[in-house]
Formats: structure tokens, C-alpha cells, sequence
């Protein structure tokens, strides 16, 4: 039986223009970055990105141009301030609001093979407003009303991870986001993993039945952290908002693409 | 005053979170919040010996403590859990049944305690987008234990009318009860120029900072303050917390990244790392 391992771009040429791709970790943690540079390489235009919290390479798909939705509760670096290229493109992005709950319970409520989840959220806010295909619904025993979040399907999930085996069954160490929710809901899913190992140890995280894709990507998240192999390169992280405060992101975006000086220290 | 050469604002800051922590209580830590989480250690430094940490960074809730860090948080957070929780557990379930006490960061507050974290300006053609939100719709939609604090008190801040509301305040009981709303609205605010409720769903001074006089922190909100009847000036931090907090709790400085902006935020952000690359 063949595995699954390819090699990055081969990978990236699952995503179709237009997909809905879901990133897993979390802001600078753990996240697909060198997956993320190839999928800028690749030139695939018109992504909805799909995050529980987007960070560094989300604002480098934006910023290149390979993103034109956006569905995250969060979109920032955290301590280091607003995401540059989010915040400049924000008027020419489409933004789908979501929240910690409307995230978890629209890909639970795909998980069950159901339209929606209902939950206690959002009532009071403007968020309905802006997301008139949310909907509210009465509690059939009790009356109380509640938002019915609707189902997520992503069309194709990356998460790193610390170490797989070559079909796609691997572990997650610390911080799980919503990293086995999104591997399970999407049509697609890529796993990009520090390890490749003969047989994995402890919990797993992913079922290699829903796996379609492995790469082996040392370092694959820097700068963002890979816990407990590497921490959160905050230099890094910082000179690429000093980069963009310069107007310099096309600059940095190019030596991102290069692969040198950047991801490989 | 000759006090403020013994405490910064930050410290006075931190001190009035530190105190709103109760002992056992679990509280939550979001994102890029040094002064909260800073609050929070100093509590379990002194009168709060049993505090639990539901953290964001690492993703996990924990009992243990470590100095404020930039690079080092996650596995900080992550060297000795006590639970490791998904998002799906963490927005599905388990925030509503365990309930924990948070702080909040809000771009703008309106009279009655809703807040704003969205955008600034019109929502379709923004002045500023805002990261977001995280999960504070959902929480203020059931949570007794939302609390406020804003580092930079300014009327940009506290204004009659949000932009875009993306907290809950204090509704009337007929509006919680139409709206399914559980939650009482924020029980607390702290500023660099008082602490505040929104008792009877008013925004109300309950204490002014040392040096601070009432008619500059009503100058500095867009609305007009209801006054707690004891109206007193806030509790400066005691010689030993100051202490606890240069020395023990964040000897690198970095809760003072939230009260500063721009280039200077940048600057000290520099060093901070760069005496984190260090090693300390």
C-alpha cells in the first residue's frame, strides 16, 4: 500500500482557486507557515481563509493577494500589534464574523452531519447584522431563543503537527485549537509535520481515513512556534511589522518566498 | 502627591486587577494582555494562593505561574497542565460550565457597559479595523464574570454610541429575557484614571486614582458618570506588591507595552526581545 507523503507543492495542488482553506494552531502558534509560503508560490487566487485565531502567514496570504475571505474571530499578532497587510486590506477583503462559538459549532455541527448548532452567543451584538445568514431559532422545550450557527465544510484543512506517520495518523503536543475538529470537516485534508515516524506515540489527533495528504516540513511553523521543538521567534515576528511600518512588505514578502534568510535560522 | 515616583500607573493598574481576584477563583487569559495576566500572578503572589489560569497561549488551564514573557509563554503555560482543553470543548461546553472570571481589553465602551472590538467607524468602510472579537459575543451573552479594563481612559474610548457592538452591557431584565442573555454585564472597570460599575446599567465612578481628580476623568469620557455615594480615591499598591511586580512577575517591563503606541511601542518591544534572546 503506497503512503501519502508528497512533497509540498505537490500538496498545494490540491487547493482549487476559490476553496475554502481552514489554517490549523493558533494566532503565532503552531501554525502552517511553509505551506503557506508555497501556497503563495503557487499563485491561487480567491481563498476564503478559514482560522480560529489568523496570524503571521494569514497576513502574508493577504497580503499577497491570495486571499479575498476572510473567516476568523480573530485576525492579529497578538502582542505585537495589529496584522499589518489585514488591517491596510481590510476594505477590499470580504470579512465573515466569527466567533470562538460560531467556529466550534459550525464545524461540530458539520462533524454530526447536521445543518447547524444552536448556543447562547451573539444576541445583544451587531454581529447579526452583518451576518444575515446567521439565523435565530426557538428552543422547542423551553421557548428561550438561540443562534443556529450554520455547518463550516472547509474544502481542505492544513494543520501541522509534531510528528505523523506516513498515512496521515499523527499527535499534537499542547495548544489544540480546533486543529482535529478542521482535519475531520474538511473534503481535503493536508497534514505538514515536523516528524515522519514509523508509528506514533500517545493520542492521536487525526484518522489517517481522513487524511490525504503528508509532507515532512522541519520547521515548518517558523516563526511561529512548534511546541516543545521551537518557541515563537518574536525577532522574526517583529521585523515584519517593522517591515510593513516601512511600506517595505513587498520586500519582506519577496525574502519570505525565498525561503532563506527567513525560516531557515 | 510624591506617590509616583513609588508606583507607575501600570502598577496601580495591575494592583486593581490583582484585587478583583478572588482566592480559588479560575481566571481566563486572552491574548496580549500583559497587564491582566500580570493582575492575576500578582494575586496568587499575595492573597489569592489557590488561583486557577484558564490560558489561551498553550491552550490549556494550569496552576502554575512563570514570569511575563513574549517568547517563552506557551511552554510556560504548557510546563505543568492540568487540563488541555480544544476550542470545541473549551466554546462548546466548557467556558459555560466552569465560568471563569476574565478581563476584557475594549476599543470603546458606551454608557451602559456594551463594548466594541470589531471595527472603528462604519462597519463597511472602516477608519480602523480591529482584529476581532474573539469569543467575547459569546461570552457576554452568559457570563456573571466579565470585567473591563481600558489602559488609555480617553473620550475616543468611552463615547455615547458605539460603532459596533460586539460585547453585551447592562440590559433591562425584559431585553436580557427577549435575547436569551444570561449575563449581568461587566461587574468592573479599571482605567489609568479610576475603577468604575455599571450599577443600575450607568457607567459609575467608585474610586479616582492618587493625583487624579474627578472633573478630568469625567472630561475624558463622552458621557456623563454616575458617582458610587463612597466615592474614594483607589488604594495606591502597597510597597511589597511593587515589589513582587518589578522583581518576580515582570522584571522585563512588558505591561507597559499596553499603555504605549507606534514607535515607541515598537522600541520597547525590541528590547524586550532582545534581553529575551539573552536570556532572562
Amino acid at each position: 500500500m503506497s503512503d501519502k507523503v508528497v512533497t509540498l507543492s505537490e500538496a498545494v495542488g490540491l487547493v482549487e482557486p476559490g476553496d475554502t482553506i481552514a489554517l490549523g494552531g493558533m494566532t503565532l502558534y503552531r501554525r502552517p507557515v511553509a505551506f503557506a509560503r508555497e501556497l503563495i508560490r503557487s499563485r491561487v487566487k480567491d481563498l476564503t481563509l478559514l482560522a480560529l485565531t489568523a496570524g503571521y502567514e494569514s497576513d502574508l496570504l493577504v497580503g499577497a493577494g491570495s486571499v479575498r475571505r476572510v473567516r476568523t474571530c480573530y485576525f492579529g499578532l497578538e502582542i505585537f500589534g495589529l496584522a499589518p497587510m489585514f488591517t491596510k486590506k481590510a476594505r477590499d477583503l470580504e470579512i465573515i464574523e466569527e466567533t470562538e462559538v460560531s467556529l466550534a459549532l459550525g464545524l461540530r455541527a458539520a462533524l454530526s452531519g447536521i445543518g447547524f448548532q444552536p448556543a447562547r452567543a451573539w444576541q445583544g451584538t451587531d454581529l447579526l447584522k452583518v451576518r444575515p445568514d446567521v439565523k435565530t431559532i426557538s428552543c422547542p422545550y423551553t421557548g428561550e431563543r438561540y443562534v443556529a450557527f450554520p455547518a463550516i465544510k472547509p474544502d481542505v484543512a492544513v494543520i501541522h503537527v509534531q510528528e505523523s506517520d506516513c498515512q496521515g495518523t499523527a499527535i499534537l503536543k499542547g495548544n489544540l485549537a480546533l486543529d482535529r475538529e478542521m482535519a475531520l470537516a474538511a473534503k481535503q485534508t493536508i497534514i505538514t509535520t515536523e516528524r515522519l515516524v514509523e508509528e506514533v506515540e500517545g493520542q492521536i489527533a487525526t484518522f489517517p481515513s481522513r487524511v490525504d495528504a503528508v509532507v515532512l516540513a522541519p520547521k515548518g511553523a517558523y516563526p511561529t512556534s512548534c511546541y516543545p521543538y521551537y518557541r515563537l521567534a518574536s525577532q522574526e515576528v517583529l521585523d515584519y511589522v517593522d517591515a510593513c511600518s516601512r511600506g517595505e512588505f513587498e520586500e519582506y514578502l519577496a525574502r519570505f518566498l525565498d525561503g532563506g534568510e527567513v525560516g531557515e535560522r | 502627591m510624591g506617590s509616583a515616583d513609588r508606583f507607575t500607573i501600570d502598577e496601580l493598574i495591575v494592583t486593581c486587577i490583582s484585587r478583583q481576584a478572588k482566592n480559588s477563583d479560575l481566571m481566563a487569559q486572552g491574548i496580549a494582555t500583559p497587564l491582566v495576566v500580570a493582575g492575576y500572578i500578582l494575586a496568587k503572589l499575595t492573597h489569592a494562593p489557590d488561583l486557577i489560569f484558564a490560558v489561551a497561549i498553550g491552550g490549556c488551564i494550569t496552576n502554575s505561574w512563570a514570569p511575563l514573557s513574549i517568547s517563552r509563554a506557551e511552554e510556560a503555560n504548557l510546563e505543568r497542565p492540568l487540563y488541555i482543553f480544544s476550542f470545541d470543548e473549551a466554546a462548546g461546553t466548557l467556558m459555560f460550565t466552569i465560568q471563569p472570571k476574565e478581563f476584557f481589553r475594549p476599543a470603546q465602551v458606551d454608557p451602559r457597559g456594551d463594548f466594541n472590538n470589531v471595527v472603528l467607524g462604519d462597519y463597511y468602510a472602516p477608519k480602523l479595523r480591529l482584529p476581532g472579537c474573539g469569543g467575547i459575543a459569546d461570552v457576554t451573552n452568559y457570563s456573571p464574570r466579565v470585567y473591563l479594563y481600558v489602559p488609555r481612559h480617553s473620550r475616543a474610548v468611552f463615547v455615547e454610541r458605539l460603532d459596533f457592538v460586539s460585547g453585551v452591557g447592562v440590559l433591562e431584565e425584559e431585553e436580557r429575557k427577549e435575547l436569551s442573555i444570561l449575563s449581568p454585564g461587566p461587574r468592573y472597570l479599571v482605567t489609568n484614571l479610576g475603577t468604575f460599575d455599571f450599577e443600575g446599567g450607568r457607567m459609575r465612578l467608585l474610586s479616582y486614582h492618587p493625583g487624579v481628580r474627578v472633573e478630568r476623568i469625567q472630561k475624558k469620557t463622552g458621557f456623563p458618570l454616575a458617582m458610587a455615594p463612597d466615592l474614594h480615591e483607589t488604594p495606591p499598591p502597597s510597597a511589597e506588591e511593587v515589589m513582587l511586580l518589578r522583581e518576580e512577575i515582570d522584571p522585563l517591563g512588558i505591561r507597559e507595552l499596553e499603555r504605549l503606541s507606534g514607535g515607541r511601542r515598537r522600541a520597547k518591544l525590541r528590547e524586550i526581545i532582545e534581553r529575551e534572546a539573552e536570556g532572562f
